[in-house]
């Protein structure tokens, strides 16, 4: 009897699939090699000698945590001196931020292993070991914000806004809503006035944008419907226009929410991993000279 | 004449108008002119010989705005190796030269017009790596180039030349005689230089009526058709990769029975179901191609410079009708051989015949591929419709991957002085933001008219870059531009109450800025290297485009 072919596409390797939800598989893979390294590490660690960050064991964790925690902080350095990167040929931008993500996170491994998997005693140190796990979740909140929002903006939304240019593009449609109104009749002004023309003063960040982008849309357009039944033809052509601006307006709206929360994530990770470094500095000084 | 035809007219007639002050008058670059007509009347332009034919006044009044007569100095240059004119000279008095300046300087000038490797619509995503450029596409580029090299040592093959000339010859043309118009009406770079040898009184026509010219007089349309027969169509076949292999003298025989063909946009070339009649080969512009499907037509792919129409009806022996409708998408230059020449061609030259059969081959198998996946139709369609099919670097951000963070903005903000050459805005395409930023055009209909030849390309296909220091701010070649990458920036400064121009003393400077992909850097273009998730990528043709898609899938 002949072998019967199976019809089903045989699943992609892990590594393939892996290409789905992470930008560089290869940085993954080596962020992975490094981890059971260090982890063999530290059973070595622990089944030779004592877990401690004053001996030998301790100082090299510390050591490569610090370096780590450096090396991921040059990625806002190369953010903000974009010229001389380019310039000295220092690199994409792509695998700086690979090494920030991937090297910050094994940078927390290593203190955990530097401090024992302990909660360290002294305020500098408490601190250190605090910001850490603080700027790692926070990093790792923004992970998943910057794959998460991207993909929702782009699937549910038919235009594309640069957020600096809201507010520019609120007041255009607010000046054509208001021109629009001229040659309306007053049952469509009455409406403009009532239901729209709050709207079209500024921006209106709603929690439903980050929930159903589209819903949140479709269900605030309703309420053109039960007037558009009551028109005259030329006076629904006018309201499908002022319908169309407001949706337009309700697309910059969940624009504006979701890159508003890109650009809020940003403060809540990147003031404190400066706060981190100096303190770190502070640490390392303060191991080395005394 | 049908309306978007009409529309067109209009629009071009207006911004020629406009135009009509600035572009002939002299802008220290262009010292050469001693004296410029202001617009001619009706009763002028009907004393020269070339407007005799016309009956038609309102076609003459139409033709006025685009046409003047100069007079030039001895030794004064009209146009440049490379330069994109978007006018013809027609000698009236005096004679001038032609020859070859930057051969040596330039090798690539001898790219064939006829260039395959332009456009790739079968591409394989599957097989073709993510880079900038496919190594298909570099094989291409490589072959091409090593083609030119192996040419006849004495008489090299300009692409584009206007005439055919040899190496370090001078030609000289006279009275009654018109040059400058086959690269006007192609939009293809002038590949000779062309210097006055004496004072002479040039009639000036530009493209637009050019064209309606051609359009509306047989006569003409021969005269230039011979022209072009006399001066370039054996160069052109001969680069053609098609006919690479063919001997001279057949060549020769085939550019007096070959038919040229121009059509305007929507023009129908072959409609689907009528009887075959010729093999087309595309001068210039692009062609769609369609089929029925269902109660619809689908768009199966397109052809561009170099490709060929009727190869799969030709060869095979029991088809007799068109398998496809073919449609300009814009102004559109063909060869028509005969069945008889094409009967000859592949009997003769087996190697021809082998290399259509290829091309049949993939065509069926892309047109099936565009049945069996209607997205893909659809894509080429809205490529079509957009222009993407001109772009030789398009900057594409993938709207799944960007944060929306700006480095690209800021980088290429950064690298240019504080002003972003781009903005990250555009038309989308499935989750692609298609940015308002330089396509690099093969054919830049933003280096005609430039008065100052401030805005140019080194050659075909390299970048198409802004000199500052030439530019003057008119805003013609943001106005030529169709895609808005073009914007106009204020340098802050005025004009000197000197300035050679006095329209434009003591107003402000401005300055035309565009992508120049940072070619004056030493890194490659900064919005692609800053951006921190590899969403900002440029793709340099649509099969790329369309791999990239299928990727993301």
């Amino acid at each position: 009897m002949a072998e019967k072919r199976s019809t089903h596409k045989p699943a992609p390797a892990f590594w393939g699939r892996a290409r789905n939800w992470v930008e560089s598989p290869d940085w993954l893979r080596v962020f992975l090699i490094a981890t059971v390294a260090c982890v063999a590490a530290y059973a070595v660690n622990i089944a030779v000698s004592e877990a401690a960050p004053g001996n030998w064991w301790g100082l090299t964790y510390g050591t490569l945590a610090s370096l780590l925690m450096a090396g991921a902080g040059l990625y806002a350095l190369r953010r903000r001196m974009t010229k001389t990167a380019l310039t000295l040929r220092l690199g994409k931008a792509q695998p700086w931020l690979q090494f920030h993500l991937y090297g910050g996170t094994l940078a927390l491994l290593l203190t955990f292993m530097h401090v024992g998997f302990k909660i360290p005693s002294g305020f500098l140190t408490w601190w250190l070991w605090a910001l850490s796990i603080y700027i790692t979740v926070s990093g790792l909140l923004g992970v998943w914000l910057q794959k998460w929002i991207p993909k929702i903006l782009a699937s549910g939304l038919a235009m594309e806004v640069v957020l600096e240019r809201v507010p520019e593009l609120i007041a255009e449609l607010r000046k054509k809503s208001e021109e629009l109104m001229k040659s309306c009749s007053e049952p469509v002004r009455d409406f403009y006035r009532k239901n729209v023309a709050a709207a079209l003063v500024q921006e209106q960040p709603r929690w439903i944008y980050y929930i159903d982008i589209t819903g949140g849309i479709q269900s605030r357009l309703k309420q053109f419907e039960y007037l558009h039944k009551f028109l005259p033809a030329a006076e629904k052509s006018h309201l499908e226009r002022l319908q169309l601006y407001y949706r337009t307006k309700l697309e910059i709206d969940a624009q504006y929410t979701l890159q508003k929360t890109l650009r809020w994530w940003m403060y809540t990770h990147v003031p404190l991993s400066l706060v981190l470094l100096i303190l770190l500095g502070f640490h390392l000084f303060a191991v080395w000279y005394y | 004449m049908n309306e978007p035809d009409l529309m067109e007219v209009k629009q071009t007639e207006a911004k020629r108008i406009a135009q009509y002050n600035d572009r002939w008058n002299a802008f220290g670059v262009n010292t050469g002119i001693v004296k410029i007509s202001d617009r001619l009347s009706l009763a002028e332009l009907k004393n020269y010989e070339l407007f005799q034919e016309y009956d038609d006044d309102k076609l003459l009044e139409k033709l006025l705005p685009d046409i003047s007569i100069a007079t030039w100095k001895k030794g004064a240059i009209l146009f440049e190796e490379g330069t994109y004119l978007d006018l013809a000279f027609f000698i009236l008095d005096g004679s001038v030269e032609i020859f070859l300046k930057r051969l040596q300087e330039a090798p690539n000038l001898g790219r064939p017009i006829f260039d395959v490797s332009r456009t790739m619509p079968a591409f394989d995503s599957k097989t073709a790596p993510a880079g900038d450029k496919t190594v298909t596409m570099e094989t291409m580029l490589q072959s091409q180039l090593r083609r030119q090299d192996q040419g006849d040592a004495k008489t090299r093959y300009l692409s584009a030349l206007d005439v055919d000339l040899p190496g370090g010859s001078v030609m000289r043309l006279g009275p009654g005689e018109i040059l400058g118009e086959i690269g006007a009406m192609n939009g293809w770079p002038q590949s000779v230089t062309a210097r006055t040898a004496n004072e002479c009184k040039l009639l000036q026509i530009r493209t637009p009526a050019l064209r309606q010219m051609r359009d509306e007089s047989d006569n003409l349309k021969k005269r230039l058709d011979q022209l072009y027969r006399e001066r370039s169509l054996a160069t052109h076949l001969k680069t053609t990769p098609l006919l690479q292999n063919c001997d001279d003298a057949f060549i020769q025989a085939l550019t007096q029975k070959v038919e040229l063909v121009s059509l305007r946009p929507k023009n129908v070339v072959s409609k689907e179901g009528d009887p075959v009649d010729a093999l087309y080969l595309v001068r210039s512009g692009f062609v769609k191609l369609s089929q029925q499907f269902g109660e619809e037509s689908i768009v199966a792919t397109y052809l561009s410079k170099g490709m060929t129409l009727g190869e799969i009806e030709l060869l095979l022996d029991d088809v007799e009708k068109w398998k496809f409708t073919a449609t300009s998408v814009e102004y559109c230059d063909l060869v028509k051989i005969s069945r008889a020449d094409f009967r000859e061609l592949v009997r003769k030259y087996p190697a021809v015949e082998r290399q259509l059969w290829e091309t049949a081959v993939a065509r069926i198998k892309e047109t099936g591929g565009s049945k069996k996946n209607i997205g893909r139709a659809e894509f080429i369609d809205a490529a079509l419709e957009k222009g993407l099919m001109q772009g030789n670097s398009i900057l594409v951000i993938d709207l799944e991957t960007c944060t929306r963070c700006d480095d690209c903005v800021r980088a290429c903000a950064d690298t240019h002085g504080g002003r972003p050459r781009f903005v990250r805005e555009g038309d989308k395409y499935e989750n692609f933001l298609i940015t308002k930023s330089c396509y690099h055009c093969y054919d830049p209909l933003c280096l005609i008219g430039c008065p100052t030849g401030a805005i140019r390309r080194a050659n075909i296909g390299a970048v198409v870059e802004i000199e500052d220091q030439l530019c003057i701010g008119c805003k013609t070649c943001a106005g030529n531009c169709p895609y808005d990458a073009i914007v106009m920036t204020d340098t802050g400064t005025v004009w000197a109450m000197d300035a050679l121009e006095e329209n434009y003393r003591g107003k402000a400077r401005l300055l035309a800025s565009k992508c120049d992909r940072c070619t004056k850097t030493n890194h490659g273009p900064a919005c692609v290297n800053n951006c921190p998730h590899g969403c900002a990528i440029r793709v340099s043709s649509l099969g790329e485009f369309q791999g990239l898609l299928e990727r993301r899938k």
